[in-house]
């Protein structure tokens, strides 16, 4: 697992997301302000008065036996063209997909993570192309067969329309979806052999802290902020870092002690109390580090590893025996909650209670220490979570599919806007354009609307390359290079809305969970997902029903 | 609800645009029409006179460059308006996936009627257009006319006070045109008000009360049907026959009063009119045929021998 269980600021979010549709409508309200005057002169604003309160009567006046009928319409036609034949792709995919899965010789969780993998990506990937098309030509293949004049010279609102076609194209969704989920479900529990556990575990992972978890790389944290932080290091010298050593690899996610030195990873768990112990009162833990090697040493001896809580009322550590570290695959302690440890200053063998005597404060705090001289451990900040009971693996399958159908829904909403105002084409384009910046392009445009990206902007860009300079070099200080800059500026900004506005489809990949063998949490997974869906509700809603009210269904 | 104006526009202009907002075309110009409950009003004109634009403009498919529309006491972008329209497009613009009964089912909703009502309304209105054999098949296997027929029964399947009708009997056989035909006088006659376009002149000389001539966009005509087509600078009367001593006896009379007889004939009927007694004979006589004279005689001539 390389991911990092930052729950979700929801109130943030909706602060966030309220700003951004105020300023939004603030802007279309002084352009379509502004546009009128121009067109129409002084009767303009009227023009546009009317037109919000009449947005505003649509609203508040819909009849939702209308706009089911509109949904039912959609549903038939989307069956009566045959879209379910998807099926037949589906089906064809899982009767030869076991040929080229089946490894028997592999780990049981990496069979598990390579069965659910393919049943999800392939849901995914199955489903999204048929629900852009549909939705994307639903209303442009009305208006062009005129059908849909036939349905608005029947007292119907254009804001049933927009929301019959999405009630429609998502219940259309939802259908495949079950279905398909189903048969993958059943599929998975067939193909997988009956040695391999189908686990969903729930992890309690070290408090959140933005302070320390949310800085940009490279951010110096003073000490006292990382020694109140959810996770940080300890190095050998006893300062609180927010990051150990490097050891060569590319990827940062993981940091590693050196044995037998000060160096420690620390764990911190806030409001620690029972809700944590499972029903014979015992304490679940699981870790998974990573070994490093400087030398050979013993090669098929594993790594040493000791944890250690902390005594609140002598602040002495109470350390558990050491483990052999199991790479590859996680080493689980079930702890009672009377602990039996050997104190090494009085040599004595004593007992303390794990939550009257360890936990300060709300807060239980474990310590890491490598003990092979010369070896490190790679440890992250998911690398070590509390175990609560597990889940049935068909709660997290069934919120790993809950992912799908939120993007399925989104991307429902965003063809069915886009095709309120261009053509079928057209409209496919967009969404699929959205959809793939959304994937993976977000980040990128971030970093390039925040000077990340070395090179500047488009123009810099184009500069660079026709001048054969190298982006480490400086750009000459003269007046084209400040008009460049002033392009680059504008162009930047630009990208700078259209990354806002992009959704961030990333946020619905809730597989990896359950892939890996976790269940899908609500803060950190479902709702970022639910609230991404929830928040292109109202702006897809108010584009697609101005777009329609303002056009001319029978100018083509 | 008599005499009430349904439909009133006032100085209704449309200019058709390109996509750069320069002038195509002025479709319609100044187009000012009052139409009062309970009558049939015909829009004729050739092809490009903007009467489906009027109807269109009517039903707040196009918006009015200028001018302004009241439809119903309402203005024409009101959906409210909509309760009490039935609208029969120019051509079969239904969803073709979808069956008779899940037509009018679809459209029965959207008018937010009750299963009953709606089920009730749709056997009815099958049995009016004459579906009955064919309700339970997709519009996609339809003839030509079975469309327009359906497309009738959803025009009125909310019993509407105003029926616009774009080209109602195109695409339809004599006896369908006739049944049409048949069908806007029961709606007149019904209290509701009809607006109809056409080229066809015959089928709305047939119906209509009255009617409005566009030309190139614009009002030329309007008016009764009767007094506009009334010559009133001469009589007719229609007798039992007559000999020819009888006729000139009556231009002696006529000359007499200084008139003069200008035409005597015998009345036709319409080719319609044969049409439909032909089919209508043949339904209750199926084994009758034509048979020309001359095999007549030569059976005759056969049979003495």
């Amino acid at each position: 697992m390389n991911f990092n269980p930052e729950p979700y600021d929801l109130l943030g979010g909706v602060g966030t997301w309220a700003e951004a549709l105020g300023n939004f409508l603030g802007l279309v309200l002084l352009v379509a302000i502004v546009t009128s005057l121009a067109v129409q002169g002084v009767a303009g604003p009227r023009f546009v008065l009317k037109q919000m309160l009449r947005g505003l009567i649509d609203v508040v006046r819909i009849s939702p036996r209308r706009t089911w009928a509109l949904a039912s319409l959609t549903i038939k036609e989307a069956i009566r063209r045959k879209a379910l034949l998807i099926f037949v792709v589906f089906a064809v995919l899982f009767m030869f997909a076991g040929w080229f899965l089946d490894d028997p010789d592999a780990r049981g969780d990496m069979q598990v993570k390579v069965y659910v993998s393919f049943v999800l990506t392939s849901i995914t990937w199955l489903t999204v192309p048929v629900i852009l098309l549909l939705s994307c030509w639903g209303i442009p293949e009305d208006i062009k067969a005129r059908s849909l004049h036939t349905v608005v010279t029947k007292p119907v609102r254009r804001t049933e329309v927009v929301i019959g076609r999405i009630l429609g194209f998502t219940t259309v969704a939802t259908g495949i979806l079950v279905l398909m989920s189903a048969v993958g479900y059943i599929w998975v529990k067939r193909q997988l052999p009956t040695n391999v556990d189908l686990t969903c575990r729930v992890p309690i992972y070290a408090a959140y802290d933005p302070a320390v978890d949310a800085v940009e790389e490279g951010t110096v944290v003073d000490q006292e902020t990382l020694k109140n932080a959810g996770f940080y290091f300890i190095d050998q010298n006893g300062n609180a870092k927010a990051t150990g050593i490097n050891t060569g690899d590319i990827v940062e996610f993981w940091s590693y002690i050196q044995g037998a030195t000060n160096a420690r990873a620390v764990w911190q768990f806030k409001d620690f109390g029972p809700q944590y112990l499972n029903e014979k009162g015992q304490l679940k833990l699981e870790t998974r580090f990573l070994s490093f090697r400087s030398h050979k040493g013993r090669i098929k001896t594993k790594l040493l590893c000791q944890l250690n809580f902390t005594d609140k009322s002598t602040g002495k550590p109470v350390a558990l025996p050491a483990f052999e570290v199991d790479e590859f695959t996680n080493n689980i302690f079930v702890l009672d909650r009377e602990i039996n440890y050997y104190d090494t200053e009085s040599g004595e063998s004593k007992t303390v209670d794990l939550i009257d005597d360890l936990v300060d404060d709300g807060t239980l705090r474990i310590v890491a220490q490598a003990l092979d001289t010369g070896q490190y451990l790679g440890m992250a900040k998911s690398s070590l979570f509390i175990r609560l009971p597990d889940q049935s693996f068909a709660v997290g399958y069934s919120k790993a599919v809950a992912g799908i159908w939120l993007m399925l829904s989104l991307i429902v909403m965003l063809g069915v806007t886009a095709s309120c105002f261009v053509k079928g084409p057209v409209a496919t384009f967009l969404t699929l354009s959205l959809l793939i910046m959304g994937q993976g392009f977000r980040d990128f445009m971030l970093r390039l609307t925040s000077d990340q990206v070395l090179g500047g902007g488009p123009a810099e860009a184009w500069y660079r390359i026709l001048k054969h300079m190298n982006p480490m070099q400086e750009m000459p200080n003269t007046v084209g290079s400040q008009i460049i800059g002033a392009i680059d500026s504008f162009l930047l900004n630009i990208l700078w809305i259209a990354q806002h506005i992009v959704p961030n489809f990333e946020s619905f990949k809730l597989s990896n969970y359950v892939a890996n063998g976790f269940d899908v949490p609500w803060a950190a997974g479902m709702l970022p997902s639910v609230a991404m869906t929830c928040a292109y509700v109202i702006p897809c809603l108010l584009i697609g029903y101005y777009s329609l009210s303002l056009r001319e269904l029978e100018a083509k | 609800m008599e005499n009430a104006t349904v439909i009133q526009t006032r100085n209704l202009t449309k200019i058709y645009r390109d996509f750069w907002g320069r002038k195509k075309v002025r479709a319609l110009n100044s187009l000012s029409l009052e139409i009062k409950a309970g009558e049939v009003f015909g829009l004729l004109g050739p092809n490009g006179s903007g009467k489906t634009t009027t109807m269109k403009l009517l039903l707040g498919l196009l918006f009015p460059t200028e001018g302004e529309i009241e439809i119903l006491g309402k203005p024409a972008d009101d959906v409210e308006k909509n309760e009490r329209i039935g609208y029969l497009p120019e051509e079969s613009y239904l969803y073709r996936f979808l069956n008779a009964d899940e037509t009018l089912d679809f459209y029965g909703r959207l008018f937010n009627m009750s299963a009953k009502e709606r089920r009730e309304r749709a056997d009815a209105l099958i049995e009016l257009v004459e579906l009955k054999g064919a309700r339970r098949r997709q519009l996609k296997e339809y003839s030509k006319g079975m469309t327009r027929r359906i497309g009738l029964a959803q025009a009125l399947i909310n019993n509407p006070d105003l029926v616009l009708l774009d080209e109602p009997t195109s695409g339809l056989d004599p006896i369908g045109t006739r049944k049409m035909k048949d069908l806007i006088l029961k709606l007149r006659d019904e209290g509701k008000t009809v607006v109809m376009c056409s080229h066809l002149l015959a089928d709305v000389q047939d119906v209509c009360d009255r009617i409005a001539i566009l030309y190139e966009g614009e009002l030329k005509v309007m008016g009764k049907v009767d007094e506009l087509l009334q010559e009133q600078d001469a009589t007719q009367l229609l007798t039992s026959r007559l000999d020819d001593n009888v006729i000139e006896e009556i231009k002696q009379v006529l000359a007499k009063h200084n008139g003069e007889l200008k035409k005597v004939d015998h009345p036709t009927n319409s080719l319609e009119d044969l049409f439909l007694k032909t089919v209508s004979e043949s339904k209750e006589r199926p084994g009758q045929r034509y048979i020309p004279e001359e095999a007549t005689e030569e059976a005759n001539t056969s049979a003495s021998e």
